[in-house]
C-alpha cells in the first residue's frame, strides 16, 4: 500500500486521536474531519516511518494544520504500545515520535543533508552530527514536541503548521551568526513548501517542521531559580514573627536565597540577546503614527477583558490614561526584533550563565504578527511581570496575608530593579522610557486578568493587585535605577 | 619599623641539635643531620595513597599535652593515634612544628632541622612518625620555602656578612624600588615589599612581613640548601610537605613576581628527588589561586605531572557554603565546570575548614560581601578577608547541614581534609585574636580543661570553649564515642563508606543536572585499567531546606539497580524514562549502581 493511502486510511482514528494531544490547538471544538495534505515516506516498508501534514476541519474557513510523525510495524513491540493510533491492513500505525529506531533517522537525514519527497533536512554551517544517539521525548510544552537525542541535541518538531519561516529558526540563525552566548546554538533544520497546497504565487510557502539545536544539560529555568528564593524568603519570615517577637520581617536582601546577583546575569544577557537582534536584523524609529496603533490595540485588548471581568472596570480611567499617554511620546522609539514571549520560563541557567530559549514569539499569535518588529521594552514587560508572578505564586499557608503581600512586593520590586539594572549596563536602561515600559506592564497585566479569569481564578489575584498597584504608584518612584545592590525601604 | 637585631642564636635550643652550633673555618654554619637521629619504619607501600586518603588537619599545640604545661606536643598527639586510626584518618596534615619566634603563627622558620622546643624534639616527631606509620597512617606537614624568619641563623650570617657564605642567600638591594609590580599581600601591616636592615645597610625583600625575608633562589646554593632540608625531614621518615607560598619563590623585573617560569622549575627539581629517592612521598602546593592557574602546579599532563602531586582546591568550599545557603547548585556546578582537567597522577585537596580564617580571595567582591552577610552575622566573626569561625558554628549547630556538607566534602572530586574538632562540632570563640577563636583545645572529655591537659586551666595556651552550646561538658569524644547517632560515629562511618568505594578517590567526576536548581548530583566513576573492578557512584544532594524531588536522566545505566551505600538498600532499577527521587530537606543520597546479572554471589 503507498504510505499516502495509509494515512487516508487512519483518518478517522486521527480524528479521535488529535484533540487528545496537548498540542493541539482546537481544542474545545468539534472535529469534523483530518484530512492528509502530504505525506512522505523517509523509511519503510518495515518499519515504516511516514512524515505527514494533515488539515483538522472545525468548520472554520482556514483549517489548522498539524504535523505528524508515524512509524508501522507488522509487530508493534510492548514498549510502543502507548503509542499505538491504529491497526491497517496487516500493520500497526503509531507516533514515531516515541521510537527511538526511527527519530534517529531524522538525525541521520540532517547529517546528510538531503531533499526527501520535498522534505529539506538540513545542518548549519560548521556542525557535525552524531547520528547513533537514541532520543526520548521530553517536555510539556504546549504546542511542540521535543525528542532529546542522548543529552546532546534537542530537536524541537513544530505541531500546527504555519507558511512563513519559523521566527525560532530565523532568530536563533541570526543570533548564533552574531556568537552570542545566551542561546542554545542551531545544529539543523527540516523544512518544506506547501506550494502544491497554497499554489505558487500564495507568498512565502516555506515551512519549517523542525530545528535541532544543541541541548543544554543540566540546566534549570528561571521560573524554578526564583521560586526557590521566594520560597527560602518566605520561610525566613516564617521565622520572624512579628506579633511576638519583635522581629521585623526579613527584607529580600538580607536573607540567604536573596536572587538579585541572578535578575542582574539575567538582565544583562536579555540586553545583550537584544542588543544582538538589533544588530543583525536592523532597528529601525517607529514610523509615523505607530504609537497611535499601539496605544490602539492596548485599548481595544482592555476592552475585551473588561467585558469579561466587570471588576477591572475600577481601574479603567487609569488603565486608558496610561495607555493614551502613549500617544505624547516624542522621543524617538526603536522597533527591532524581540523574543515576543519572554517570562522566567523561557530562560534557563546553565554553568555559563542565561540562556533564553523559544523565540516563536506569542503563541496565539498569527505569523505577521510574530515578526513583525517591536519594542524591546515589551520583552522587558514580560520579564518584569513574571517577576510579580514568581513572588505571588506560592500557597498562603497560615502566613498573614497582608504581611506575606510586603514580602512578596519587596522581592519583586528588588529584582525587576536587578533585572533593569543589568539589562541597564548592556542597553539604555528601560525605566528611562517608563510610560511605554508601564503601558506594556500594564497591558500585559490586562491580558494575564483576561487569561487568569479564564483559566486559573485562583491566580486571578496576581495581576489584578498589579494592576491596583501599578495604576496608583506613581512611576517615577517605583523605577529607581541602581538601588538593587544598597539597601532598600519601602 | 625595620628589623632590629634581636638575640643572634635562639637560646631555647641550647641542649638539643640546631642549626648554627658550629661554624667551619670556611664560615659555614654547621647543621644537623638526618643521621644523627633514628629514622621512622616506613608507611606500607602505595603508589597512589593521597588521592584516596582522608587528610586530617592537626594543630600540635591544640590536641593533646602529654607534659602538663599547658600546650599541645608531639607526644600527646602521637598518644592519640589510636584515636584518629578508629575514626578511619589516613594522613594527618600538621602546620609546621618548627623552630620559630612564633610572629607568624610558627610559618616563620628560624631553623629548618629543629623542632620548637615546647611541641618536643626531633627523637619525638620520629617516634610519632613511627607510631602513625604502624597504624596506616601517614604525616605531612608545611614548608616554607620562599622565605624564612629575621632570626634564622642565615639571615643573622647574611646581614652580618656580606661577603661570607650566606651573603647571597636573601634578596639585598642598596634601592627600595625594585620589582614594583610585584603587589603587596598584607597591605594592613607591610607598607612595601622591601624593608631597610641597618646591620648590613641594604633594603631586604619580603612578600609577607618584613620579619620574613625572602630566600634568593637566585642563587644555586639556596636552592641546593633547600632540597637538603627536604632531604633531612624524608629521610627521618615524613610522607611530604604542604609547600607554602610556592608562587613567589623567584622574582623577575617587569613581572608581578608571581608564578614565573623558573619558580616552576625549582618544583620540577624538588619532585624528581622525591620521585628518584623518596617515590610514595608526596609535594603538595599551597597556591591559593584559580584552579585554572593552579593546575599549572601540577606540572606536565603528558607524564602523569611532574611538579606537585596535590594542590588545594580554594574556591569551592566559599561556594559550597553559598550554594546550600541560596539552595542553588549553580555556585557549585560553576567551579567545578571552570575546574580543568589536572593530569592523570595529580589530586586536588578540599576542605570545608581549615586552621586559617575561611578564604574568600577566591570570590567575587560581591560573593564575598554575601558571605558576610550570611555568615559573619558578627563584625568580631571576620579576619583579613574571610571568616574566623568553625564548622557547626557556621550552620547554626545544624545537625542535617553538617551531614550534609560532610558528604558533599566525602565525595565531591579531590582528597578531604577534615579540620580537628569538625568532626565532633566543636565550637569557636570569636573574642579571641586574630584567627586563635578556631584554634582552641580538642575537647576530649567533660573534666578539667577538657582531658587535653592536666595543667593549671589558667596555663592552658588558649581557654577550652566553655559555653553552653558548644562547651566541653556539652562536646567531646568521648560522650560521642558512646553514642551511636553522635556526629563523631556518623562521620566515621561515612569516612568508612567511602573508604570502600575507589570511585571517591580515583573517579572520574560527572555532573548530572536536572531541572531542579537545588539538587546537586554527580557521578563518581572508576574502572581499573584491565581489572575486572568497576565503580559506579551516584551521589545526589539536595541543598535546599525543603523537601525536593529529582528526575535524573541515568538511561545510561539503564536495567542497573541503585544500592544506597549507607545500609544497603536496593532501589528500583533504572529504565528508559527519568529516575526520579525524593529527598528530605539537606538531605543526601549515595548510591553504587551495580548490575545485577554480573552479582556473583546474589
Amino acid at each position: 500500500m503507498a504510505e499516502a493511502d495509509l494515512v487516508e486510511t487512519i483518518t478517522e482514528a486521527l480524528r479521535v486521536l488529535l484533540p487528545e494531544q496537548r498540542w493541539f490547538a482546537g481544542k474545545g471544538r468539534p472535529v469534523h474531519g483530518v484530512r492528509a495534505l502530504r505525506t512522505t515516506e523517509l523509511s519503510g516498508p518495515d518499519p515504516a516511518l511516514i512524515h505527514a501534514v494533515v488539515e483538522v476541519d472545525q468548520g472554520e474557513a482556514q483549517p489548522d494544520r498539524y504535523q505528524l510523525l508515524l512509524g508501522a510495524r507488522g509487530e508493534l513491540p510492548d514498549s510502543l504500545g502507548h503509542a499505538w493510533v491504529a491497526a491497517t491492513g496487516d500493520r500497526a500505525v503509531y507516533q514515531a515520535e516515541h521510537d527511538p529506531e526511527l527519530t534517529s533517522l531524522l538525525l541521520g537525514l540532517m547529517a546528510e543533508g538531503v531533499e526527501v519527497g520535498g522534505l529539506r533536512f538540513t545542518t548549519e554551517p560548521g556542525a557535525t552530527l552524531d547520528t547513533g544517539l537514541r532520543s526520548r521525548p521530553v517536555g510539556a510544552d504546549q504546542s511542540n514536541t521535543s525528542l532529546v537525542f542522548g543529552q546532546t541535541y534537542i530537536l524541537k518538531l513544530f505541531r500546527k503548521v504555519d507558511t512563513g519561516r519559523s521566527p525560532d529558526l530565523e532568530l536563533h540563525r541570526a543570533l548564533a551568526a552574531r556568537g552570542c552566548k545566551h542561546i542554545a546554538t542551531p545544529l539543523g533544520s527540516i523544512e518544506g513548501d506547501l506550494d502544491e497546497v497554497m499554489g505558487p504565487g500564495g507568498g512565502d510557502s516555506t515551512v519549517t517542521y523542525g530545528m535541532l539545536t544543541e541541548y543544554l544539560r543540566g540546566t534549570a529555568d528561571g521560573w524554578a531559580m526564583a521560586t526557590t528564593s521566594v520560597r527560602d524568603l518566605l520561610a525566613e519570615d516564617m521565622r520572624a514573627d512579628g506579633s511576638t517577637t519583635g522581629v521585623e520581617h526579613p527584607h529580600p536582601e538580607d536573607v540567604g536565597g536573596d536572587f538579585a546577583s541572578e535578575a542582574h546575569r539575567l538582565g544583562q544577557a536579555v540586553a545583550t540577546v537584544h542588543a544582538d537582534l538589533a544588530a543583525a536584523l536592523g532597528s529601525t524609529p517607529a514610523p509615523d503614527g505607530y504609537l497611535d496603533t499601539l496605544a490602539d490595540e492596548m485599548h481595544e485588548k482592555l476592552d475585551q477583558v473588561l467585558a469579561q471581568v466587570p471588576e477591572l472596570g475600577a481601574h479603567e480611567p487609569a488603565l486608558r490614561a496610561t495607555f493614551d499617554a502613549v500617544r505624547d511620546l516624542t522621543a524617538p522609539v526603536p522597533l527591532q526584533r524581540v523574543h515576543g514571549d519572554l517570562h522566567l520560563g523561557q530562560v534557563l541557567r546553565s554553568v555559563t550563565g542565561w540562556v533564553l530559549i523559544d523565540f516563536e514569539g506569542e503563541p496565539m499569535a498569527p505569523l505577521a504578527q510574530r515578526v513583525a518588529p517591536a519594542s524591546p521594552l515589551r520583552d522587558v514587560a514580560g520579564m518584569l511581570r513574571s517577576f510579580d508572578y514568581a513572588a505571588n505564586h506560592l500557597p498562603l499557608g497560615d502566613a498573614d496575608p497582608q504581611q506575606r503581600a510586603v514580602v512578596a512586593l519587596e522581592w519583586t520590586i528588588r529584582n525587576q530593579d536587578a533585572f533593569c539594572d543589568g539589562y541597564a549596563q548592556v542597553a539604555s536602561d528601560p525605566r528611562e522610557q517608563h510610560v511605554l515600559l508601564r503601558a506594556f506592564e500594564l497591558s500585559k497585566a490586562v491580558y494575564e486578568v483576561g487569561y487568569e479569569n479564564g483559566n486559573r481564578p485562583t491566580w486571578l489575584q496576581i495581576p489584578m493587585e498589579a494592576i491596583a498597584r501599578l495604576t496608583t504608584d506613581p512611576a517615577p518612584e517605583q523605577y529607581r535605577p541602581g538601588v538593587y545592590s544598597d539597601q532598600h525601604d519601602l | 619599623m625595620s628589623a632590629d637585631v634581636r638575640n643572634e642564636t635562639p637560646s631555647d635550643l641550647e641542649g638539643v641539635p640546631h642549626t648554627g652550633e658550629a661554624v667551619l673555618p670556611d664560615g659555614h654554619l654547621v647543621e644537623p643531620q638526618a643521621d644523627d637521629f633514628r629514622h621512622a619504619a616506613a608507611a606500607p607501600r602505595d603508589l597512589h595513597w593521597y588521592k584516596r586518603a582522608v587528610f586530617y588537619e592537626v594543630l600540635v599545640r591544640a590536641f593533646h599535652d602529654h607534659d602538663g604545661n599547658g600546650t599541645g606536643d608531639l607526644r600527646g598527639l602521637t598518644r592519640k593515634l589510636d584515636y584518629l586510626e578508629w575514626l578511619g584518618v589516613d594522613c594527618l596534615w600538621l602546620p609546621p612544628f618548627y623552630a620559630s619566634p612564633l610572629r607568624d603563627g610558627g610559618y616563620d622558620i628560624s631553623d629548618f632541622r629543629a623542632v620548637l622546643p615546647e611541641f618536643g624534639t626531633v627523637e619525638d616527631f620520629v617516634e610519632l612518625l613511627n607510631e602513625a606509620h604502624k597504624r596506616g597512617i601517614r604525616v605531612v606537614t608545611d614548608l616554607v620555602m620562599n622565605h624564612t624568619s629575621d632570626q634564622h641563623p642565615w639571615f643573622q650570617e647574611s646581614r652580618r656578612d656580606p661577603e661570607g657564605p650566606y651573603g647571597d642567600f636573601y634578596v639585598w638591594n642598596d634601592k627600595d624600588t625594585g620589582y614594583s609590580d610585584a603587589r603587596i599581600i598584607f597591605v594592613d601591616t607591610e607598607a612595601s615589599n622591601w624593608t631597610y636592615d641597618p646591620v648590613r645597610g641594604q633594603f631586604y625583600w619580603h612578600r609577607f612581613f618584613s620579619h620574613q625575608p625572602d630566600l634568593n633562589f637566585e642563587n644555586p646554593e639556596v636552592g641546593e640548601a633547600m632540597i637538603d632540608v627536604l632531604r633531612f625531614w624524608l629521610d627521618l621518615g615524613i610522607d611530604g610537605f604542604r609547600l607554602d607560598a610556592v608562587p613567589y619563590l623567584f622574582e623577575e623585573e617587569g613581572t608581578n613576581c608571581e608564578n614565573l617560569p623558573r619558580t616552576h622549575e625549582f618544583l620540577k627539581r624538588c619532585r624528581k628527588v622525591v620521585d628518584d629517592e623518596y617515590p610514595d612521598r608526596v609535594l603538595l602546593a599551597e597556591a591559593n589561586q584559580w584552579p585554572a592557574d593552579v593546575v599549572e602546579y601540577f606540572g606536565d599532563p603528558a607524564v602523569g605531572g611532574d611538579e606537585a602531586h596535590m594542590a588545594f582546591h580554594f574556591p569551592l568550599m566559599p561556594r559550597i557554603f553559598m550554594a546550600v545557603r541560596r539552595e542553588s547548585r549553580f555556585p557549585i556546578s560553576e567551579i567545578l565546570a571552570q575546574t580543568p582537567p589536572i593530569p592523570s597522577g595529580a589530586q586536588w585537596g578540599i576542605f570545608l575548614r581549615n586552621h586559617d580564617e575561611l578564604t574568600l580571595e577566591m570570590v567575587t567582591d560581591e560573593e564575598r560581601d554575601y558571605m558576610y552577610a550570611e555568615y559573619a552575622t558578627d563584625p568580631r566573626m571576620k579576619a583579613n578577608i574571610g571568616i574566623r569561625r568553625r564548622l557547626a558554628p557556621l550552620l547554626d549547630n545544624d545537625r542535617n547541614q553538617l551531614e550534609l556538607f560532610t558528604a558533599l566534602l566525602l565525595s565531591l572530586p579531590g582528597s578531604p581534609v577534615l579540620y580537628y574538632g569538625d568532626e565532633i562540632g566543636m565550637g569557636d570563640n570569636i573574642w579571641l585574636g586574630d584567627r586563635d577563636s578556631v584554634r582552641t583545645p580538642m575537647q576530649w572529655t567533660p573534666d578539667r580543661n577538657a582531658g587535653f591537659s592536666t595543667c593549671d586551666p589558667g596555663r592552658i595556651y588558649l581557654p577550652v570553649i566553655m559555653d553552653p552550646v558548644y562547651g566541653y561538658q556539652a562536646i567531646n569524644v568521648e560522650a560521642q564515642s558512646n553514642s551511636a547517632q553522635s556526629l563523631l560515629n556518623w562521620t566515621r562511618r561515612m569516612i568508612h563508606v567511602r573508604h570502600e568505594h575507589p570511585a571517591f578517590g580515583l573517579g572520574d567526576f560527572t555532573e548530572l543536572g536536572s531541572s531542579n536548581p537545588s539538587v546537586l548530583a554527580y557521578r563518581r566513576h572508576y574502572a581499573e585499567a584491565g581489572a575486572d573492578s568497576d565503580d559506579l557512584v551516584i551521589c545526589v544532594n539536595n541543598l535546599s531546606r525543603f523537601p525536593q524531588p529529582v528526575e535524573l536522566d541515568l538511561s545510561e545505566h539503564e536495567g542497573g539497580v541503585p544500592v544506597e551505600l549507607t545500609g544497603g538498600v536496593r532501589f528500583p532499577a533504572i529504565g528508559e524514562l527519568p529516575y526520579l527521587l525524593t529527598l528530605p530537606g539537606h538531605g543526601f543520597y549515595w548510591f553504587q549502581i551495580i548490575r545485577p546479572e554480573t552479582e556473583r554471589d546474589a
